[in-house]
């Protein structure tokens, strides 16, 4: 884990940090400059995002140990560089940035159907990834691996 | 009177398990909505059944054009968890492998948008030159389509013979440079089945998150390979083809010019290989516990990686891929409004669209 020091980026990623008005360091990992959004909601950070003019590529989300919450990823594109906002919700609901950013649709859906997660503030359209009148089903919960042959190789 | 038209999920001009809703006025296309879905495998679900080993092999197949690409950001995501650094030689074969690859699918892509431009004597030459990539990758990997190549720290196979496939590439090249450009740039059936069709705004393309060739036909220079190089391309000279038009025109013309970057890309990688190891050795890969993400250029656009491993654990606990054609196909809709209705066959392929990607 590194703290981002380049100096024209270092600088340029600071300004970032201030408008957005987190006050927590850029930590670079893994690929990604991460930044803790803080109290920082999911909409004032797209707004920020869009201010500077920044891409978003995708969300990812992984549910916690224990039916504990979810961690979102928000990932943004800067110029190239890869910017991460983790997100950690305990409830099952999060605010949707759809209105504020096109791009997220699809992925806030799917993540919708996969995760049984709700983005609140929008409508969801017919289903991406399930048939039947149902959205929101947790699919990992709905379709467990844990027989799978390739577990029981993996234990062997 | 508007009526919708449903196109899909399997459709006579669209042979893929994807629906579109198209609602008409007349022949003309005022609305349209897209489904997805048909085929969903749920691949990063069972990512998470499998060993670092099994894991390569299983999203090699989440496309069956780029699966090169998919087992190369994925191993560049793990090799940050392990700390494996890949030797010079196997970096230069991930640009080869990259770049063939590429060549492929746009060469694919020509002949199917030559197919459905009603231009069939190009969709035959097309697919001619196509069978000469894959032979280049068969005598490379020995394979076709899943070419194995890649590997946790470097690559499984050499290219022993570099200056052969150079002579392979450059007649490739030649056959491209007589016939697939200058047909496609200046023949007056494509050119008047392209031109002006299916446009793409820069604003469009900015707000919908477009990616690859898509947002480079609509005046959007973004290619990971410059902006961000990984592997070798940080060694190569090339040029990023931009178009403004935003049309079929504009993404056929960037996917052509794209072929000779491939191939001026190919030509150094090739006459520059360095000699060496294949990959970093290690008998035991051993991870951290962390998150790691990778992100690469693939013909289609930006494909990105993130993968979640806990130490001692021999399965990823996450694994997410982002696929370009996940973030370019809602622009379709966009592209086919005021369009007339069977011009919407050809602008859907224009994104060269890739279901097996968009339903992992």
């Amino acid at each position: 884990m590194n703290a981002v020091d380049t100096p024209p980026k270092k600088e340029m990623y600071a300004a970032l940090a201030k408008e957005l008005g987190i006050v927590d360091p850029w930590i670079e990992q893994g690929g990604v400059h991460w930044l803790n959004p803080g109290a920082l909601s999911v909409r004032d950070l797209a707004k920020g995002m869009n201010a500077v003019q920044a891409r978003f590529v995708t969300i990812t989300t992984t549910q916690m140990p224990g039916d504990t919450g979810f961690r979102l990823e928000y990932h943004w594109d800067l110029d190239g560089q890869l910017l991460g906002f983790p997100y950690l919700i305990s409830g099952k609901s999060i605010e949707s940035i759809y209105d504020l950013c096109e791009a997220v649709n699809w992925i806030e859906r799917e993540t919708h159907e996969g995760f049984a997660l709700d983005f609140t503030g929008r409508e969801y359209e017919p289903l991406l990834l399930r048939q039947g009148e149902t959205p929101g089903v947790n699919l990992r919960d709905a379709v467990a691996v844990s027989d799978a042959v390739a577990v029981s190789e993996v234990k062997k | 009177m508007s009526y919708k038209i449903p196109m899909g999920p399997y459709h006579p001009a669209l042979e893929e398990p994807y629906k579109l809703d198209l609602i008409c006025e007349g022949e003309t296309v005022s609305d349209a909505k897209l489904h997805i879905g048909f085929n969903f495998r749920g691949i990063e679900h069972l990512a998470e059944s499998r060993n670092y080993i099994q894991v390569i092999a299983l999203m090699e197949r989440v496309c069956g054009i780029c699966s090169n690409i998919h087992t190369l950001t994925l191993c560049q995501a793990m090799e940050k968890l392990t700390g494996l650094t890949p030797p010079p030689r196997a970096q230069y074969i991930r640009v080869v492998i990259a770049e063939l690859e590429r060549l492929h699918s746009h060469v694919l892509w020509a002949g199917i948008a030559a197919k459905l431009m009603g231009f069939k004597t190009m969709f035959m030459t097309c697919f001619e030159l196509r069978e000469k990539v894959m032979d280049i990758l068969q005598a490379i990997s020995g394979n076709r389509v899943n070419y194995s190549m890649n590997r946790i720290g470097g690559v499984n196979r050499d290219i022993e013979d570099p200056l052969a496939v150079l002579a392979m590439v450059e007649a490739l090249e030649r056959e491209m440079v007589r016939t697939v450009i200058p047909i496609f740039t200046t023949s007056t059936t494509a050119i008047s089945r392209c031109a002006g069709i299916g446009v793409l705004t820069r604003e469009k393309a900015v707000s919908c998150g477009a990616v690859g060739p898509v947002a480079r036909a609509s005046g959007l220079p973004q290619d990971l390979r410059r902006a961000a190089p990984y592997a070798a391309y940080a060694e190569m000279e090339f040029d990023v083809p931009v178009q403004q038009g935003g049309d079929v025109k504009a993404r056929l013309l960037v996917r052509a010019l794209e072929i000779m970057e491939s191939c001026k890309i190919l030509r150094q990688a090739l006459t520059k290989m360095p000699p060496g190891e294949l990959n970093a050795g290690e008998s035991k890969v051993v991870f951290s516990t962390g998150t790691a993400t990778s992100r690469v250029e693939a013909p289609r656009g930006e494909v990105m990686y993130s993968v979640s491993w806990k130490e001692s654990s021999r399965n990823p606990s996450r694994v997410h891929v982002r696929t370009p054609t996940f973030a370019n196909m809602p622009a379709i809709r966009y592209m086919v409004i005021g369009a007339r209705l069977a011009d919407t066959p050809l602008i859907q392929a224009s994104i060269d669209p890739c279901y097996s990607c968009t339903d992992r």
